[in-house]
């Protein structure tokens, strides 16, 4: 496998060269070589050629990014659970993905049931940092989700996808890592975006900076940019939402790059922090778990570029090798500016959800295409294709709602709420069902309450009266899951309809 | 200059009648629970995030909010990033308090 050889390349290369900076504390490559060694001939000493998916408990240190080099250097993949999450639904993913070892760097392991490799207490090391022969449809990592009917959903992703992600990354001209680069490593890493935030740092030699577990996000985040002088950035919307009060003292020349994913990137506060960033250049990626994190950008540039569909920044083309088709519910193409479901295909695309078959015959299809089958993933986001072959995000297909008989986007309904408000608060839609079952739109309001009347008269003027809003709700701060996304159940959950 | 520090001295005293370093503590003791909907907690200037029941990253930003409001203050984002104890929090309050009397 390419990338993993390269991974070995860069370390050797650059032994001198910060790794990891994590809780203050610098790590170079050097020391980075020698936790891989160590755990890799942990791995080799306690398991054998069945134990393909090892489990890993995802702390912040240099162990636990170790753990996922050495794994890979043995074509082994981790199934990572978070230590802050109910210690029942860790070993429910542990079962379902029928692991017998697990790699936990904590000073005492809970994981009492399963073989557990202790790996901060090694000394045997592996001789070199040459990876095995390995399969690239083998499994590199799988990554669980929420599923909705309480059992988590398993997303499997081989080393053929990887590698296809790190192929369409370095085609791209404008993004290009560097060793001397900074960059900003915020994520869990049960969630699929700390993919491209600990792999391509290391694929070019560059320093990560992680968040500690404790911290305050926000603050922390911030005070890594202006102390440690970060290069480069990869966030959730909702951070620059929580910073956005203190835009004014945020100038941070040192910034090459801030990618966004994960959410809806607005335009108003997509200019405000591009304002912060005066080198940086922004990029809005887009992308599913389910197709190996990235599919595709739009490079936004306050200027330039600010292609947006009810003020959510374009999410642009799809990137090498990768196709987009927007089609209907019969899973065909749709027109040019017409509203449809976006499809994905291309080899970053999972095998499929982890023994979910019913799950796999909703969210993929094939379609044969010039006497060839194409397998095409079902993202649920509704997008519209423009003239230009730029695409556009307009909602979730379940965030499409009836109202009376009328298809309504909730999106829609907040950009005109957002729109007229002169506090630029968030602002969520909802649909929400009365005692005799009709869907009602709510609104709720990340605001100390004020009066409305203005708001509901612009919206009545520019949205069908079934659009507008029949209850409001203000919310101090709004519920936000582990991965930063606003909680939408929760939020609906707090309007009682009579 | 010589006049500046009296007039400060004398705000700091103003400042000290007004409102002490208990009253703030209270005030900030009232901001938490309003936030967290608990009074399981004692604050001291040691007290960190890591414990009390509840405070993390987005209840940080609630609390904030919620103590400047109650103290009709706006803290500066370099102060904000330095907080790491109750201690630094009082003290931000106090220094924003003082500015404001100023």
């Amino acid at each position: 496998m390419r990338f993993i050889k390269n991974i070995q390349k860069s370390i050797e290369t650059l032994r001198q060269h910060p790794a990891l900076c994590i809780q203050n504390n610098y790590f170079t490559y050097q020391d980075f070589e020698t936790q891989i060694k160590k755990i890799r001939q942990a791995i080799i000493n306690t398991t054998d050629a069945s134990n393909k998916l090892i489990g890993l408990i995802t702390n912040d240190d240099l162990q636990t990014y170790a753990s996922i080099i050495a794994l890979w250097l043995e074509g082994k993949a981790y199934v990572p659970v978070n230590p802050e999450t109910p210690l029942d639904r860790n070993i429910q993913i542990f079962e379902l993905t029928n692991i017998s070892i697990v790699l936990d760097s904590s000073k005492t392991s809970i994981y009492k049931e399963f073989q557990v490799i202790n790996t901060s207490n090694l000394t045997e090391q592996h001789p070199n940092l040459t990876p095995s022969n390995c399969n690239g449809q083998d499994l590199a990592y799988i990554l669980f989700t929420s599923g909705s009917t309480g059992v988590p959903k398993g997303v499997p992703i081989t080393f053929n996808n990887v590698q296809a992600l790190v192929d369409a990354i370095d085609a791209e001209p404008t993004f290009n890592l560097m060793h001397t680069d900074k960059c900003l490593q915020m994520f869990e890493l049960t969630f699929d975006f700390s993919v491209v935030t600990y792999l391509f740092p290391i694929l070019s030699g560059a320093c990560m900076y992680t968040i500690p577990k404790g911290a305050i996000k926000y603050f922390y985040i911030f005070k890594l940019i202006k102390e440690k002088k970060l290069t480069v950035l990869t966030m959730v919307p909702s951070i620059i939402n929580y910073l956005r009060p203190y835009f004014k003292e945020i100038n941070e020349p040192s910034v090459r790059y801030c990618s966004f994913g994960g959410g809806a990137l607005h335009a108003d506060i997509a200019k405000e922090w591009s304002n912060c960033l005066p080198n940086g250049k922004i990029f809005n990626y887009y992308g599913p778990t389910e197709f190996t994190v990235y599919s595709g950008f739009y490079p936004y540039h306050k200027d330039t570029h600010t292609k947006a569909y009810n003020g959510i920044i374009a999410i642009g083309t799809p990137q090498k090798d990768t196709i987009y088709s927007v089609v209907d519910e019969n899973n065909k193409q749709v027109e040019v500016g017409e509203i449809g479901e976006l499809c994905l295909s291309g080899p970053q695309i999972t095998p499929g959800y982890w023994q979910n078959e019913e799950r796999n015959r909703l969210s993929f299809f094939i379609r044969e295409e010039q006497g060839i089958p194409i397998r095409y993933y079902k993202t649920g986001d509704l997008c519209i294709k423009d003239k230009d072959g730029d695409y556009l995000y307009v909602g979730r297909a379940d965030f499409q709602v009836k109202i009376r008989g009328y298809r309504v986007e909730l999106a829609e309904i907040e950009f005109h709420a957002r729109t007229i408000n002169p506090l630029k608060v968030n602002v969520v839609a909802l649909d929400v069902y009365n005692s005799l079952g009709n869907a009602e739109i709510a609104l709720a309001i990340e605001s100390e309450p004020y009066d409305t009347t203005n708001m509901i008269a612009y919206m009545k003027q520019k949205l069908p009266s079934y659009m507008i809003p029949m209850h409001l709700k203000f919310f101090k701060e709004f519920p936000h899951s582990i991965n930063g996304k606003i909680d939408r159940k929760i939020l609906r959950n707090q309007f009682e309809i009579k | 200059m010589a006049k500046l520090t009296e007039k400060s001295l004398e705000t700091n005293l103003k400042l000290n009648n007004i409102m002490n370093r208990e009253d703030i503590l209270t005030k900030v003791t009232n901001a938490f629970s309003r936030v967290l909907g608990h009074r399981n907690f004692k604050l001291t200037d040691a007290t960190t995030a890591e414990d009390v029941d509840g405070w993390e990253s987005i209840t940080h930003m609630m609390i904030i909010s919620e103590i400047e409001a109650t103290f009709q203050i706006k803290f500066k984002l370099m102060d904000l990033m330095n907080m790491n104890s109750v201690g630094d929090l009082l003290d931000s309050i106090a220094s924003e308090l003082h500015l404001k009397e100023l």
